[in-house]
């Protein structure tokens, strides 16, 4: 094996190391036996095939938005705005697939297709205000987040709520049964969206890696001087992979609508905080779009088990984020002392992908 | 009801207060080369921190030291991380800003055993006091009447920043962390110490802005509280340049955003159109600021790196 993946299998090893023992002192601060505790959650995400479905489904967003924010930081920009894209997406695409008239299929390709450009839109949004006016991505993207979330609850709380029900609660009407998504199998959560985001990771995958496009965003991110040199234009893939980051993020909201709410509800793609899962999947994975498959399973997994202690156990289901953040924090750490020695004669700056 | 008015501007020392403070840690990151984005969950974990500290001892001084010495163990541990770890300095703060959000939300369910928002009506807040001199002076005294002792705090502190920074040796050594660390570093500056001095004081500030919002005015606790000021304090950094008074006008404007927007909410605009407002006029804002309000080494490279 190389250096890189030596440091790289390291990295991961120690960051899950630390995740695994925060989880365990978090499990003690709660009063509950750490072994059991944890096997508790192991059977809450993968402890029967229902539950199993629901792994699935859950890491459905995640994995889309993943790969999303993974494509953008192969291109060498931070887009955080994976969250504002995603629900803008899905309330456009909702009211889509509620208004348009036609049959079922048509209504689908439509929101689907309107979800991955108005996410895609908002992202490179962000992207031309950077290229254009300087204007710092992971900022503009966090900013246009919250506008965006509201927007979106305004729509559904006053021109667009759904007024059958007899409480007036934020959402849209629901979507006729012919314009939704199917499930997988009968009377489990997991629909056909999480088939769909497999086959765009190993596109992506194959795009990264044996085309000319695939190649030019690779530059730019590791060396914007030499694919300028090459003839590429930085502002130039930025956008497009903003476009696609958006995009996919979108997808994310779109699937979600159609496959499992059926309707857009106010609050129901934030508070679990899909959006901010996808950013770690493509932070442990560093990228790679197959091993993003297995970390949005992974962070899924984490979501459904931490459901399931929270069904079966004292312990908040809350305890999934701890572990989440300390992952993360210790994703990016260098522990080895021969990669720092390397890293010194090479003299390489801060910049580079993450 | 009239929109713009004393009360209007009153509300708006107590509302920029949180961001000036955030801010000012921001700026301390900033002159050290530091980018900052964990500043939302610092000031998260400083509104926790106060209202645990507050439940507790039942003591306001407590409470806040309590705040302050939360938000710098985590600053520490943002300084760690990227000092010693060389960790990315943007994801380790992502990391904090989720770090924070999870760890309050665990421990809201786990120390007071409820979901989304604590509330003890035996718990009292920041008390009210009137600045001798300023609040005697006619129309405009009102300002200064009946704020926490930490808007005072906040006012005070660009002042005692820019004396610091730019009158005392301390001050220098630590702008030249900043200017150009490796120059610094073989004149015999402790660059690393500076640093982590830097970033201890940018999260005691974080940690009162915390404080500010959990106990200032209404005393209580609701799951991710900070809704965004700490980005918007970043902002307020940039758009300041790294200057105390920079920044001390820029969280005005932010404050009177917020202000504004509370404002809204009394006529019958729906609110989530009033709270879109602080966070369009700061993406606005945005339009105006350069690069990461300092000049250092990395303000050249693309920003998202």
């Amino acid at each position: 094996m190389r250096n890189e993946q030596i440091q790289t299998i390291l990295q991961l090893t120690i960051a899950i190391t630390i995740g695994a023992v925060v989880g365990a002192i978090a499990m003690i601060v709660s009063g509950a036996p750490v072994i059991t505790t944890y096997i508790q959650m192991w059977n809450g995400a993968f402890g029967n095939f229902y539950l199993f479905s629901s792994t699935l489904a859950n890491a459905t967003p995640i994995l889309l938005i993943a790969l999303g924010v993974g494509i953008a930081f192969r291109a060498g920009v931070f887009n955080l705005g994976g969250e504002g894209q995603m629900v803008l997406a899905a309330v456009t695409a909702s009211l889509v697939a509620i208004y348009l008239p036609g049959p079922g299929f048509v209504k689908v390709l439509a929101a689907i297709t309107t979800g991955f450009l108005v996410g895609g839109g908002l992202s490179m949004l962000a992207g031309w205000m950077e290229s254009r006016f300087q204007i710092q991505l992971i900022i503009s993207t966090l900013l246009l987040n919250y506008i965006v979330v509201l927007f979106a609850s305004y729509l559904v709380s006053f021109p667009f709520q759904d007024r059958t029900g007899s409480a007036a609660l934020s959402q849209t009407a629901m979507l006729d049964p012919a314009a939704r998504l199917p499930k997988l199998f009968t009377g489990m959560t997991v629909h056909w969206g999480f088939v769909i985001a497999l086959l765009l990771a190993v596109v992506l995958y194959v795009m990264l890696k044996h085309t000319s496009f695939g190649y030019d965003i690779m530059m730019s991110g590791k060396n914007a001087s030499f694919a300028f040199y090459g003839g590429v234009s930085k502002t130039k893939m930025m956008l497009h992979s903003m476009l696609i980051s958006g995009g996919l993020a979108g997808l994310a909201g779109v699937f979600e609508v159609l496959g499992s709410q059926y309707r857009f509800v106010d609050g129901s793609l934030t508070d679990p905080g899909y959006a901010w899962s996808g950013i770690m999947a493509a932070l442990l994975a560093k990228s790679h779009p197959l091993a993003i498959v297995f970390a949005s399973l992974f962070l899924g997994a984490l979501h459904t088990g931490s459901l399931g202690l929270e069904r079966n156990t004292d312990v908040p289901l809350e305890i999934a984020n701890v572990i989440k953040a300390t992952l993360i924090l210790f994703i990016t750490a260098k522990f080895s002392i021969t990669w720092w020695q390397r890293r010194k004669k090479a003299g390489v700056s801060t910049s580079g992908t993450v | 009801m009239e929109l713009f008015d004393l009360s209007l501007l009153h509300s708006t020392m107590r509302m920029f207060t949180p961001i000036l403070l955030a801010a000012l840690g921001g700026l301390l990151c900033a002159r050290v080369g530091v980018f900052n984005v964990g500043l939302e969950g610092l000031v998260l974990i400083g509104a926790f921190s106060a209202i645990v500290g507050n439940y507790f001892t039942d003591n306001l001084i407590v409470a806040v030291t309590v705040a302050m010495l939360s938000g710098m163990i985590f600053s520490f541990l943002l300084a760690f991380m990227t000092i010693q770890l060389k960790a990315n300095e943007i994801v380790v703060g992502i990391a904090i800003n989720f770090l924070a959000l999870g760890l309050t939300t665990f421990l809201l369910r786990t120390i007071f055993d409820v979901k989304g928002a604590f509330y003890d009506s035996s718990m009292r807040g920041l008390p009210r006091v009137d600045v001798p001199l300023l609040s005697d002076i006619p129309a405009v005294g009102v300002l200064f009447q009946s704020q926490t002792p930490l808007v005072y705090v906040a006012l005070a502190l660009p002042f005692v920043l820019y004396f610091f920074l730019y009158k005392t040796v301390a001050g220098f050594r630590l702008l030249s962390v900043g200017y150009n660390q490796a120059a610094a570093n073989s004149l015999g500056i402790r660059t690393n110490a500076i640093k982590y001095g830097a970033l201890g004081l940018s999260g005691l500030l974080c940690g009162l802005a915390g404080a500010q919002l959990s106990l200032g005015q209404v005393t209580m606790f609701s799951e991710g509280m900070t809704a965004g000021r700490g980005f918007v304090a970043l902002v307020a950094t940039m758009l300041g340049q790294s200057h105390p008074f920079g920044v001390l006008g820029a969280s005005f404007l932010f404050g009177l955003a917020d202000a504004i927007s509370t404002r809204l909410q009394s006529i019958s605009i729906p609110t989530q159109l009033t709270s879109m407002l602080p966070y369009i006029l700061t993406l606005l804002v945005m339009f105006f600021v350069r690069g990461r309000g300092v000049e250092t080494n990395y303000s050249n490279e693309q920003s998202s790196r």
